[in-house]
Order: C-alpha cells, then sequence, then structure tokens
C-alpha cells in the first residue's frame, strides 16, 4: 500500500477519535467552569447577605436584643435569596427556584447559631386558618440552638453552653441545688485588699471613652462629642449633670448619672476573677468522660471529645484562656459538634422537601481551616445542591466571615490610640517601646460610620473624627455574657 | 486514476488539519481572552457603582468602550433593583431602612440611560444608595469567527447563541447622594 494510503487511512481512524476525545475535555472543562462561576456566585451572594447584616446591624442601637437580631438574620435572608436571584439571572433562575437548590443557611452567633431551612408547620385546628395551615411547609429560621454540652457527675449534672471566647454559662444542679452562672474564665488575675486589679501583672485602669453622637433634637441634626460609659453593654453618654441613652436615633435620658469614668475593665476582670474561682471550686473534677449524650448515655461521644481531659483543671503555665489550655480545645471541639450534627441533620431533612430536584443533599466535608474561620467568628455559611452543571451535579458552599459585629470581639477588632492621633491595631509592633499610647481602646464598629433617620431624612456620621483614649489592656466588652 | 484520487484526498484533509483545525483553535483561544477581558470590565465596571454608590454616563461609556476593545459587539443590560421605602410585609415595626426588609422596585437599562444620558450640556448622575443591588450582563451580539467556522462545520448554534458571556451583580455599599 502506498504512504498516502496509510496516511489517509490513519487520519480517517485518528480524526474520528480526536474530535469525540475533544468534545469530552471540552465537556469537563465547561463543568468545572461552570462549577467555579457558580462557586463565585454563592459567595457573591453570601457577602451581600452578610454585608446587609452588617449594616443592619451598625445602623441599630438594638441589634444584640434576642428579636432584633431575628429581625436582622431575617433582612439578610431575604437579601441573600435577591442576590443570588440576581447573580443566577444569566443562567435563567430565579428567587423561587433558587430557594428549593438552597437547603440551609447558618447563622453563627456568639454562643450558638441560626439554621435557615424550611419546615413543616404544625397547627392545631384553632390556628390554622386561611394564612397558614397545618402541614404546611414553610421556609424560616429554626429556633436558636446552644454551643452546649450535658456533663453528669457525681452531684453534678450541669449544661454547660460555650461561646467563641472564654465566657461559659453554667445552669442545672450541683448536689440538689440549682444554678445558673455566667461569666469569663481567666487566670493570673490578681485583685488586691484595696480593689486594684493586675492581670498577668498589669494593673487595670479606668477609661475615659468619648465618641460623636449624632440625634435630632427639635427637628434639627446635632453631631457632637459626648464622654460615655459602658452598662450592661448599652453606651452611656453624660451631659453635664445627667446621662442619656441612644435609641433609635432618640435621646433617652436616664435616672442615674453614670458619670464619664468607665470602670467595665476593671468589672470585668473582678467578675472573671470570682467566676473562675467558683467553677474552679464547683467543677473542678469534671472531665470529658462526664459527657453524656442526649439520651443520658455515657461514652457515645468519645469520638469527639476524648475521655479522661480535665476540663477546668489548672494546667502549670499554661493559662486557661490560652488558646492551647485543654479547656479551649473542649470548646472548639463542642461548637464543632454541634454545629456539624444539628447541621448534617437540617441538610439531610432537606431531601423530603425538595421536590424541585431529584439530587440527595448531603453535607459537603469542610476542610480544616474553613472551620478554623467558624470556630473563632461569627459568620454566614451558605449551602447550595443539585444544580445541574453538566457533567455533574453542583454541590458547594460557602463561608463569609463578619469581622464589624457587636457580636464577638476579637483582639484584630481592637484598635489602641496613641498621643499622635493614630489608632493602631491591637496585635502592632509600632506599639512595643510607644510612649505615646493613650490609656483607651476603641472596637473597630466604633470606626463604621452611623445613620440616624427622622423619618423623612437619614443623617450620617462617624463616631470617631477626633481620638482621646486611655490605655491599651485588650478587655473584651464585659456585657456579653449578659445574654 | 486511483493515486490522482488518494493524492486529492490527502491534500484536502492535509488543508483541513493543517490550516482549518489550527484556525478554530486560535478563533477558539481568542474568544478565550475575549471572554476574560469582558468578564474584568464588566466586574470592575459593577463594583466601582456599588462602590462608589454613582452611575454616571463617563463610567458607563468607558466600560463600553473596554469592551469593543476586544474586536466583538456586545449587548449590555443593566438592572439597578432599588430598595422602597414601603416595607415589604405587613409588619408592626418596619423600618425604611432596613435593607432586606423592604421590597425592591427594578429600573432596566432604558431607563437607567434615561437617567444617566446628559440633556442639555448637563452631566446626570445616577445616585444609589445602601442595600440597593446594580446589576450588569454582557453578551455578544455578532459572531465571531470561532462562532462562524462552528457554525460552517458543525452547524449546531443557532442564531442568537453568545459564546461570550459576563453577568456581575452585587449589593451597593455606599449612598451615592451628597457625597
Amino acid at each position: 500500500m502506498k504512504i498516502q494510503s496509510l496516511a489517509v487511512i490513519f487520519i480517517i481512524i485518528m480524526l474520528p477519535i480526536s474530535l469525540v476525545l475533544t468534545a469530552y475535555v471540552q465537556n469537563q472543562v465547561q463543568t468545572i467552569n461552570l462549577q467555579t462561576s457558580y462557586d463565585e456566585k454563592l459567595t457573591n451572594a453570601t457577602y451581600d447577605a452578610l454585608k446587609a447584616f452588617q449594616l443592619n446591624t451598625i445602623n441599630s442601637s438594638t441589634s444584640d436584643l434576642a428579636n432584633s437580631k431575628l429581625r436582622d438574620i431575617n433582612a439578610s435572608v431575604n437579601t441573600f435569596f435577591n442576590a443570588i436571584a440576581e447573580h443566577f439571572n444569566l443562567a435563567g433562575y430565579d428567587k423561587d427556584t433558587l430557594q428549593s437548590y438552597v437547603p440551609a443557611l447558618v447563622y453563627t452567633m456568639y454562643d450558638g447559631y441560626y439554621i435557615y431551612s424550611p419546615f413543616t408547620n404544625t397547627l392545631d385546628d384553632e390556628d390554622a386558618g386561611t394564612t397558614y395551615t397545618d402541614g404546611e411547609k414553610l421556609y424560616g429560621l429554626k429556633p436558636y440552638i446552644h454551643y452546649s454540652c450535658r456533663y453528669v457527675k457525681g452531684g453534678i449534672d450541669v449544661v454547660i453552653t460555650y461561646t467563641l471566647d472564654n465566657c461559659i454559662t453554667v445552669e442545672g444542679t450541683i448536689n440538689g441545688k440549682g444554678v445558673y452562672k455566667t461569666g469569663y474564665l481567666l487566670d493570673d488575675v490578681n485583685v488586691s485588699g484595696s480593689g486594684t486589679v493586675t492581670y498577668r501583672g498589669t494593673t487595670i485602669e479606668q477609661e475615659s471613652l468619648l465618641e460623636q453622637v449624632g440625634f435630632y433634637e427639635n427637628g434639627n441634626f446635632t453631631n457632637q462629642p459626648y464622654p460615655y460609659t459602658k452598662k450592661d453593654g448599652a453606651k452611656i453618654y453624660n451631659e453635664g449633670d445627667h446621662s442619656f441613652t441612644m435609641l433609635n436615633g432618640q435621646k433617652i435620658n436616664t435616672a442615674t448619672n453614670y458619670g464619664t469614668t468607665d470602670s467595665s475593665a476593671i468589672e470585668y476582670y473582678k467578675n472573671a476573677y470570682e467566676f473562675t474561682k467558683w467553677v474552679r471550686d464547683n467543677l473542678r473534677g469534671l472531665t470529658t468522660s462526664d459527657i453524656v449524650d442526649e439520651n443520658g448515655a455515657y461514652n457515645t461521644l468519645q469520638e469527639e471529645f476524648g475521655s479522661g481531659v480535665n476540663i477546668f483543671g489548672s494546667q502549670g503555665n499554661i493559662n486557661i484562656e490560652d488558646p492551647n489550655s485543654d479547656f479551649n480545645q473542649h470548646r472548639l471541639a463542642v461548637i464543632r459538634y454541634t454545629i456539624e450534627k444539628n447541621l448534617s441533620i437540617a441538610i439531610a431533612n432537606y431531601n423530603r422537601y425538595a421536590s424541585a430536584t431529584s439530587a440527595n443533599f448531603q453535607m459537603p466535608e469542610l476542610q480544616e481551616d474553613e472551620w478554623e474561620e467558624i470556630l473563632n467568628n461569627v459568620s454566614i455559611i451558605s449551602f447550595m445542591q443539585g444544580l445541574s452543571i453538566g457533567g455533574k451535579i453542583y454541590n458547594g458552599y460557602s463561608i463569609v466571615t463578619n469581622t464589624k459585629t457587636k457580636e464577638v470581639v476579637n483582639t484584630d477588632a481592637i484598635y489602641i490610640i496613641t498621643n499622635d492621633g493614630y489608632y493602631h491595631r491591637a496585635t502592632d509592633t509600632d506599639l512595643i517601646g510607644n510612649n505615646n499610647i493613650q490609656d483607651v481602646a476603641y472596637l473597630n464598629i466604633d470606626f463604621e460610620r452611623n445613620s440616624v433617620t427622622n423619618g423623612t431624612t437619614t443623617q450620617y456620621f462617624y463616631p470617631h473624627t477626633e481620638l482621646r483614649l486611655l490605655y491599651i489592656n485588650n478587655k473584651p466588652d464585659n456585657s456579653r455574657c449578659s445574654r | 486514476m486511483g493515486d490522482t484520487l488518494i493524492t486529492v484526498i490527502a491534500i484536502v484533509l492535509a488543508a483541513v488539519l493543517m490550516f482549518v483545525f489550527p484556525l478554530m483553535t486560535m478563533s477558539d483561544r481568542t474568544d478565550d481572552i475575549s471572554q476574560l477581558s469582558v468578564e474584568t470590565a464588566t466586574t470592575d465596571f459593577v463594583d466601582d457603582v456599588r462602590t462608589t454608590g454613582k452611575l454616571t454616563m463617563d463610567k458607563y461609556s468607558s466600560f463600553v468602550e473596554q469592551l469593543s476593545a476586544t474586536g466583538n459587539s456586545y449587548d449590555v443590560e443593566m438592572q439597578v433593583q432599588v430598595l422602597d421605602e414601603n416595607p415589604g410585609k405587613k409588619t408592626t415595626q418596619a423600618e425604611a431602612t432596613k435593607i432586606g426588609e423592604n421590597v425592591y422596585y427594578t429600573m432596566y437599562t432604558s431607563q437607567i440611560m434615561d437617567a444617566i444620558n446628559p440633556s442639555s450640556g448637563q452631566t446626570k448622575t445616577l445616585a444609589l444608595k445602601e442595600g440597593d443591588m446594580f446589576s450588569t450582563s454582557v453578551k455578544n451580539t455578532n459572531s465571531t469567527l470561532s462562532q462562524q467556522l462552528k457554525n460552517f462545520f458543525y452547524s449546531v448554534t443557532g442564531n442568537d447563541t453568545y459564546t461570550i458571556a459576563a453577568e456581575h451583580a452585587g449589593i451597593v455599599t455606599a449612598n451615592g447622594a451628597g457625597n
């Protein structure tokens, strides 16, 4: 046979093969492209939801109250679905269609989390009507779930609720007596007879705090600096002979004059000192072997929590609030376990509600670094599953953490002020040996733009256009524990 | 005779293999590059609008200019979802400023163009506010070289399909009015 014939035969055989292969590879590439673009859209929508949540909470003076928080979360959920519909516009999906591909949205908070997912509405004859009927499938926020764990040992039967920091709540019975206590765990705090408080050798002092407050008075917008103190998490401003608080842009005078110096840092360390002592006295022997599950059985959760680790015991050089202490390791394990367990149930249950898609909804496995983010920050986790992306079914999730929040105070959220008018991160190396440090620190959200409205116009102001501060102790907000 | 035929076939095949296939691959890559620059331009444009809260003819024109630099013509669709001050649900405590509780009304491309088209020598700005949503989608309207080649060989693509498309959207994070 001639070489031309061989060449032609070779090409006739190879051409279809290479065409098919090209088509196949292109298909795969398209699937991956689509997956990436869906991931991006989901992240963007989650980010938009977070942004709405941030804007709503910063502009609201009541955002730390439970029902106000629920409102903000519901508004954020709405924003998420609006945003995701916008993002998937080109792909031809609308809001209602997309909702059936979102098995769960999770809002992790300071001491627990909300899951937004569908549920079956159960109503008796009396309540069922035209608006809501019995057995109807509704989307909504499920009850708040705390990061908690139950321990039973001897006379102790308590549920301990953990938080994103070293604050815990103990409730239950100890030797037949009911207890309900909340506080921070701190080692190395000393309270002298004269009331001087030191933490790790640093004396804790009072602060003179000052910020701009904007409000409408007699129909006019005013914006001027006032000294303030903090009481139970609320800022109380001082105006000469009286104090006032702000509620939704309104000045409300208080009965007592709270003065101009803030001693919540001292109170925080004092309370923590007493609470840690109480925990050590009453719960000293509590180990991870004393954990019982929801049925009251021991040893079923050993895989998650290990056994025999003394949770509140002293560890020599390691303070209880240190990240690598036994307490903190256990705290993170509890938070992770509660989220993982309830979320996987919520997503698996979604199969009963998802009529639009035949996909089997399962909770994807989160990476370790993603858990790290969830366990240390308030965040939104969104899931999206079941969309067809060519070769396979899309199964994606997105985690966006909220660093501008009143919920929890991280070291990164604290700004320390120096005489030269600058503010520094608490971890800033410039601060070492700096003689200009003032004895005051503010939170990052105190630097965000605030707004007040009188119904027709909205005015904006920044609380810290001028800075005056007093000291450098990293002081988490004392009020965070009082839920 | 047989030899001549097979030689002709061989030449045709060689031409296809050595000319048309590389051409198709190259035109595909050109589209990929266009796609990338269109995506970047769209993202930049939308992010610019939503972080400043302002949409002007200047921004729009430079965006369109960037698009046409790829050598294709595009259909640009913009959409603004404006947060209405009327609460979306019957509720006792709705606030006009709460993002997510209120209903949106939508402005589409033609209305947006009306709002930013300079009239009687005056430039106009469309001011958006916190919580509004802005989105833009871009599709090519001409048929690119790779589309033409594919149409010729496979003739599977219809007339109105596009190969270059980008879309970006997001919540507006700044008030464009007054600052």
